[in-house]
């Protein structure tokens, strides 16, 4: 079934209130207690019975383009605050609520003739030889995130001044100033991939139940995770903000229900020595806090003795003091009519963004061992990437049109 | 009566166009098996399979130094690799046809085997969904390394499809390290499902028996390996692996595969034993030592050159005269029937 919130619009927003389990927690009047950090999203998460947070269930990313000519104006920057500020009066900062980070892209910095001070923000391009990626290039891109589907639609309608409230508190919208370019939509929780198999990509029924993603696997463990201090930018006119990195990736999955065994889907997805002791139940609850990928081969060894590297195994070894570099934000979608990911993640620079990416391309397992460039090489042979884009999420107090040296 | 009994009663039948005659006896596509129950006690070897189909062609195109031809036939069953274990893949009731495209390089006729193509499939209405496939690098006896997946075509009509292929993981010399990585060709063709039924189709009596049916005599090239006798340089070992026979070869000069002038380069040949088909991505290492001395002792690498094929080579400073091979991973490629039980269990190789 499409989600209310891939659908969109008044008419969305009305039947999924209709449906509404309560009211939506409203946001605090004095807006000076909310962190400088647009990305501060773990302490107003849920957290699992490990200690994992869980992202949103609901998520919504809107394009935008600043309809002005060249710089932005002083006005159009106090419209954006004004319109920022108003939902975050009318929805608590928390996954009950409405969270959201607003980025801008190299494109947007084009305007001032100049690249964001201190900040590593290239151009998104290709990571691999095998992909072909559309480059996103709108100037800033709205990622909204809550448990209510209601909450982002509400948000949404109020943004675009279709609404003048959003949950029962007067609101002021950015009309005029930013225009919807693209706007994508998706979901990561226990239950809703398969309750949205409805679409080409995955095959019906075939997505476990309890599973937060197509794939079936849970991810986003603790101990795969960077931390928020981890991806914090540190210095310049930007400290306390982040980079982002959005790409869209379609999934074709019936290869991985209907052909691969759960053996090789453990071993594809963790390691083939997690296949080979039964080391994941389900979707992989029993694992705790981290996907155990200590108890792997190195991925070469795996790669050359057994024929196949897990994603997890390779992932393992990007890491700078034991951290990883980045940090998660992904969640599956039915744009399109098809299975996909939204791959949002956050970290200090883009190049750090690459260098994960770049260690999933397992590029030198394929060339000096049986594992193929996408075959038994993690999950590569199951991701199609459509598009990419970057992005720089300043700190809060200049999240508004920002100037590339403030 | 559904196809596979009808095919097990017809036995020995070799008849082309049987399919044919099958949906003219009422016996839909959608509800029945393409392929005969498998023989019992397969070898652990290479043998004949149960039956034998043609293929047909959507057309060829062509990007650069590459042409691809995208051939398909009936919906096949095929065993996926990992490690040393195999995964039977069985035909779904809505798979239509078995997808292959074949991508070669025009000026050495070589097939490069370790790229994962994808095909997208369109209706021209945009509206309807049609499945996109990331067919499997896998090998056949009539037709040796090429990619392929079944796929269910929702509907006849005109379609349009888009293969891409990248390069990128095996090293590569002489004309085919000068071309460039990837490639993108473009088809547009009718399908009609009455035309897959009309691919000749044959059942063999000595199914199960040691042996392989002949390359299909295609207008695509097969990737064929030269035969042992014609291999450039010097012989080191013709030995037997997991039934894949395993020459290896020392030539002269390893400049091309990145080397000295001076150096030489040992290479392993490993390919299917009646058909010379290449066994592609194997880890396959050797240990070489010239008058006692080791020259070489570590992983070969996967390469892709004009005169020896798909091969795995390293540079030696010395022609060795004696060396071991040594399979540390099967050749991870998907398997058509007839190979499914061999390549696996693979031993060293040593000179005599």
């Amino acid at each position: 079934m499409k989600s209310a919130v891939a659908i969109g619009g008044a008419s969305a927003l009305a039947a999924c209130l209709d449906r509404s389990p309560g009211a939506i927690p409203t946001g605090a009047d004095d807006l000076s207690a909310l962190p400088e950090r647009q990305h501060a999203w773990n302490d107003a998460l849920a957290v699992d019975d490990a200690g994992n947070a869980l992202n949103a269930r609901h998520h919504l990313l809107l394009l935008l383009d600043y309809t002005g000519d060249g710089t932005p104006s002083q006005s159009d920057r106090e419209t954006v605050e004004s319109a920022l500020r108003s939902l975050e009066r009318a929805y608590e900062r928390s996954n009950e609520g409405l969270l959201f980070t607003l980025g801008y892209s190299r494109a947007y910095f084009d305007r001032f003739d100049a690249a964001p001070a201190g900040v590593d923000l290239p151009r998104p391009e290709a990571l691999a030889p095998f992909e072909d990626p559309d480059a996103d290039t709108p100037d800033a891109v709205l990622h909204l995130a809550s448990d209510r589907g209601d909450a982002l639609l509400g948000a949404e309608e109020a943004l675009r001044g279709n609404k003048s409230e959003a949950n029962d508190v007067e609101t002021t919208s950015w009309d005029g100033v930013f225009s919807v370019a693209d706007r994508r939509t998706g979901f990561v929780g226990d239950g809703l991939p398969a309750e949205h198999d409805d679409v080409s990509g995955v095959p019906e029924g075939a997505v476990d139940e309890d599973s937060p993603l197509y794939m079936g696997f849970k991810s986003g463990f603790r101990g795969a995770q960077a931390t928020e201090d981890r991806v914090t930018i540190e210095s310049g006119p930007f400290a306390g903000g982040a980079t982002q990195h959005a790409s869209y990736i379609e999934l074709n999955l019936d290869q991985w229900y209907e052909q691969d065994s759960r053996y090789q889907r453990v071993a594809k997805m963790f390691c083939p020595a997690h296949a080979e002791n039964d080391r994941v139940e389900g979707v992989g609850e029993n694992l705790g806090a981290s996907s155990a990928v200590g108890a792997c081969d190195d991925p070469e060894k795996a790669a050359r003795e057994q024929g196949v590297v897990g994603h997890s195994q390779k992932m393992e070894g990007v890491r700078e003091d034991g951290s990883p570099l980045i940090l998660r934000r992904d969640f599956d979608s039915t744009d399109g009519g098809r299975a996909g990911l939204h791959f949002v993640s956050l970290q200090r620079e883009i190049g750090e963004f690459v260098e994960t990416r770049e260690a999933m391309n397992g590029t030198d397992a394929a060339e000096n061992s049986a594992v193929g460039q996408r075959n038994n090489n993690g999950i590569l042979q199951y991701m199609n990437v459509v598009s990419r884009g970057n992005y720089l999420l300043p700190p809060r107090s200049r999240r508004a049109l920002p100037e590339a040296e403030p | 009566m559904n196809r596979r009994r009808f095919l097990a009663a017809a036995g020995a039948a070799s008849t082309a166009g049987l399919a044919g005659c099958l949906d003219a006896l009422g016996f839909g596509r959608q509800s029945s098996a393409y392929a005969p129950p498998l023989i019992e006690d397969r070898p652990n070897a290479v043998y004949y399979p149960t039956h034998v189909e043609g293929m047909k062609s959507f057309g060829m195109a062509t990007d650069g130094p590459y042409t691809c031809a995208l051939t398909y036939s009936y919906p096949h069953r095929f065993w996926l690799v990992t490690g040393t274990r195999t995964n039977k893949v069985t035909i779904r009731s809505e798979d239509s046809i078995h997808v292959m495209p074949v991508v070669w390089h025009e000026e050495t006729g070589i097939v490069p085997p370790a790229a994962n193509p994808s095909v997208e499939f369109a209706l021209p209405d945009g509206e309807e969904s049609v499945p996109s496939v990331s067919p499997w690098p896998m090998i056949s006896q009539p037709m040796g390394v090429h990619f392929g997946d079944n796929v269910a075509i929702p509907r006849n009509g005109d379609y349009t499809a888009t293969v891409t292929v990248a390069f990128g993981s095996s090293k590569r010399t002489g004309a085919l390290a000068d071309a460039p990585d990837s490639a993108a060709f473009e088809f547009e063709f009718t399908y009609l499902a009455e035309r897959v039924d009309t691919i000749p189709y044959r059942t063999l009596d000595n199914a199960g028996e040691h042996g392989a049916v002949e390359p299909h005599d295609m207008a695509v090239p097969t990737n064929q390996l030269a035969p042992e006798p014609d291999l450039p340089g010097t012989l080191l070992a013709s030995g037997t692996s997991g039934d894949a026979a395993v020459p290896v070869v020392a030539v002269d000069d390893a400049a091309r595969f990145g080397s000295r002038e001076s150096d030489s380069y040992l290479a392993a040949s490993p390919r299917t034993p009646y058909n010379r088909f290449p066994l592609p991505m194997a880890s396959v290492s050797a240990r070489a030592t010239a008058g006692g001395d080791v020259v070489h002792d570590g992983a070969l690498t996967a390469t892709l050159d004009p005169d020896l094929g798909y091969h795995y080579g390293a540079p030696v400073s010395e022609t060795p005269d004696s060396v071991t091979i040594s399979f540390d991973a099967p050749p991870q490629v998907a398997r058509h029937e007839g190979y499914e039980t061999a390549f696996l269990d693979m031993p060293p190789v040593r000179t005599n």
